[in-house]
């Protein structure tokens, strides 16, 4: 089910890594368009290879071959500092473990990202409470991450990753060190993102009850994709 | 056994009491070492009250500048308090080398500066050729002034005539004469009070009131020599005040009983321990002895009365001047009764110090070598532990945007601050307090630590901290994202 207008594409995409004599192939040949304001979703077992896709659509690591275009950008072929620059502005994360800065609050957390922006201080004010508003922690901006609970700073990783405004999110388990509560806010939050601000997230994830909260999703398995279903059928075959 | 060393080890041409000194020197150093660790300690509240500080300014700075950089510095200061530990450790270190290195740069600084040649305060010294003690008759003064001020070629002459030419004598009395005890002892130079301000070193920065008070006082000495004048610490240890007069027993002099009247006190810092009179007093107390038949019965000079001049000197135009006088100095048509020689100040202190040439070397070129490579692996060792348990939030900065040269200052920026601060605060240490304290090193006047210690000190701190995080730097700059993530998960 090829979205109509894809934002990112993916054609003949290789990736192995060498361990002393070994060379392990972890993606082979896969091919994949991923649609503007789509959610999708990336599963698999461990060493299926889904965070090293998601690595490299992100623009975290570079192909053995093989090419990937976010929008217009070729990025299998930038190098390191414009890949730094491209992620900036077009590239939103979300981690399972937060990695926030202990050392700063919500609000500088957040407006990390904008510090690399040209952006007036007027101007990153007004982006980082907008996007802490969006995720329901206005209250909260002066807080350090060690004082919020685990659903909070999840929501604080949501906010760093919307405020440059990027239209691609990619987030490594987002619900994967949430209580089922927490997780459901998450996942509610990014498919609002994806409905109301027409952003494109690639999730991935074990979870099969997360995964349902996708449009689509892609199976992985040593590499390669055997599955591309839509995820209202996934939950009736989990459920069953 | 000798100092750990076999008898027969002796004779073969090394001699122990070098060893000794080497032991006592490292004990020192140990000792000074230790010391600096144990002031680092204490010093670490001001040193976190002082980050923290800074930290609040630094963030004011950012918020109302919103400069990228400021950010940065902000968050450089806040990665330093989180890990208050490894901070006071790197701090510690740091400020421990500075101190010290303080310390061996001032010891350098100090023979550096009374070694050097001064071409426009050019003075010669002029002593007993191999009596040490120097001892010289008081008609070598005079026959000395005479030539320095008719023999020499008038261009070669002092500049100021007589007012350039002074001698020294050493006097040691007691005011115990039964008990004389460390506490008892005076110390004098007997010396011309009107040539005191000119012909004496170490005075040069004194502030106008003390420049004006000494002269009264040499004036005073002038008209009255049993006048003197003395040093704080010495008024102090023989619970002596300005106005009292005092009777003291010669001891390097014999059977010479002083009577002094203390009319003013030596500037702070400048010939601590010492006290300055007349040498007319002296030499109208050997004269008496003379006649003196209580004492004397025979009527026999007094046994110091040819040896009472220790050392004399002049301050001549120029070096040509010093190689004319040396050549006369040298003639016994002019000074036959004892052998003297000519050096300039500074190559006679040189001459002393040349005994210590080897220590002086392995200071310079081995301990501080030394202490920098060993410091700055201790800093390193605490930066690297710092930087791999930031490794995933160095890779989070990467993933945000952050160029590798972000990450690369971010480190370095925390190093260099340690640094810094850790200089600065052992510097301002070690040149506050021992310029307060200002002990007197024998001739060399006060030792103290030079003002660009305040320079040199965080300079070495932040160099000491660069090369030591460089290493942990380097490798957060290249750090893999992936890579780190692919563990992580």
């Amino acid at each position: 089910m090829p979205p109509a207008q894809p934002l990112v594409r993916v054609r003949n995409l290789y990736k192995s890594f060498t361990r002393g004599s070994e060379t392990i192939d972890v993606l082979q040949d896969l091919n994949l368009d991923v649609g503007q304001a789509e959610f999708l979703a990336l599963m698999g077992p461990s060493g299926s290879g889904k965070t090293t896709l998601l690595n490299l659509i992100a623009g975290l690591d570079q192909p053995t071959s093989g090419t990937i275009m976010v929008g217009d950008n070729v990025i299998s072929e930038m190098s390191e500092s414009e890949l730094a620059r491209w992620r900036t502005r077009h590239v939103g994360f979300v981690f399972q473990f937060y990695y926030l800065l202990p050392v700063l609050t919500a609000y500088e957390n957040v407006e990390l990202p904008l510090l690399l922006l040209p952006l007036s201080r007027q101007q990153r004010r007004k982006q980082v409470e907008t996007a802490l508003e969006l995720v329901g922690l206005s209250h909260r901006m002066h807080h350090r991450p060690g004082q919020l609970s685990g659903g909070q700073q999840q929501r604080v990783g949501i906010a760093r990753a919307i405020v440059t405004d990027p239209e691609l999110i990619v987030a490594d388990e987002p619900t994967g060190d949430l209580d089922t509560r927490s997780a459901n806010e998450i996942l509610t939050l990014l498919d609002t993102l994806r409905s109301q601000l027409g952003k494109t997230i690639i999730m991935v994830t074990h979870d099969p009850k997360a995964a349902a909260r996708a449009q689509r999703v892609l199976h992985l398995e040593k590499g390669q994709l055997v599955h591309d279903t839509a995820a209202a059928p996934l939950l009736a075959a989990q459920a069953s | 056994m000798m100092y750990g060393l076999p008898v027969d080890f002796v004779p073969t041409g090394y001699d122990p009491s070098l060893f000794m000194l080497a032991g006592y020197l490292l004990g020192l150093l140990a000792t000074l070492i230790l010391g600096a660790i144990v002031l680092g300690i204490l010093t670490l509240p001001a040193f976190f009250l002082v980050l923290f500080g800074v930290e609040q300014l630094a963030s004011v700075v950012a918020h109302l500048s919103g400069a990228f950089a400021a950010k940065l510095v902000v968050i450089m200061f806040r990665g330093l308090r989180r890990a208050p530990l490894r901070t006071s450790l790197t701090y510690v270190a740091l400020f421990s080398l500075t101190f010290v290195l303080c310390l061996i740069y001032a010891v350098l600084f100090l023979i550096n500066y009374v070694t050097a040649e001064k071409e426009a305060n050019f003075k010669a010294i002029v002593t007993h050729k191999t009596l040490i003690p120097s001892q010289m008759p008081p008609g070598y003064y005079e026959e000395f002034k005479r030539v320095c001020l008719e023999e020499l070629p008038p261009e070669l002459r002092p500049v100021n005539g007589d007012l350039d030419l002074m001698s020294w004598s050493f006097v040691l009395t007691t005011t115990d004469k039964t008990n004389p005890r460390r506490d008892a002892l005076i110390f004098l130079f007997a010396l011309e009070p009107n040539k005191v301000l000119t012909m004496m070193d170490g005075l040069e920065e004194l502030t106008g009131d003390e420049r004006q008070q000494l002269q009264a006082a040499a004036d005073e000495m002038m008209r009255n020599p049993q006048a003197i004048v003395m040093s704080k610490r010495q008024l102090k240890t023989l619970n002596l005040q300005v106005g009292q007069r005092v009777k003291s027993y010669g001891m390097n002099y014999p059977n010479l009983t002083f009577e002094f009247e203390i009319i003013g006190e030596l500037p702070e810092g400048r010939y601590e321990g010492v006290a300055f009179m007349n040498r007319v007093y002296l030499l109208q107390l050997l004269d008496a002895y003379r006649n003196d038949r209580t004492v004397n019965k025979t009527g026999e000079p007094h046994p110091m009365a040819e040896k009472c001049v220790n050392l004399m000197w002049v301050r001549l135009p120029n070096r040509m001047a010093f190689e004319r006088l040396s050549a006369l100095i040298n003639d016994p048509k002019y000074f036959g009764k004892v052998p003297i020689k000519m050096e300039t100040a500074s190559s006679g202190i040189g001459s002393w110090l040349a005994a210590y040439k080897d220590i002086f070397w392995g200071m310079k070129y081995i301990l501080v070598p030394a202490m920098i490579a060993i410091m700055s692996l201790v800093v390193a060792n605490a930066i690297s532990i710092s930087v791999r348990e930031r490794r995933t939030e160095m890779a989070v900065l990467k993933v945000l945007g952050f160029q590798p040269r972000h990450v690369l200052a971010l480190v370095l920026g925390e190093a260099l601050l340690v640094g810094f601060l850790a200089g600065i605060m052992s510097s301002g240490l070690a040149w506050g307090a021992l310029g307060s304290f200002k002990f007197q090193i024998m001739f060399f006047g006060s030792f103290f630590v030079p003002v660009q210690s305040l320079i040199y000190a965080p300079a070495l701190g932040m160099t000491v901290a660069v090369a030591g995080s460089i290493g942990p730097a380097w490798n957060a700059k290249n750090v893999k994202v992936a890579e780190v993530f692919a563990r992580l998960s």
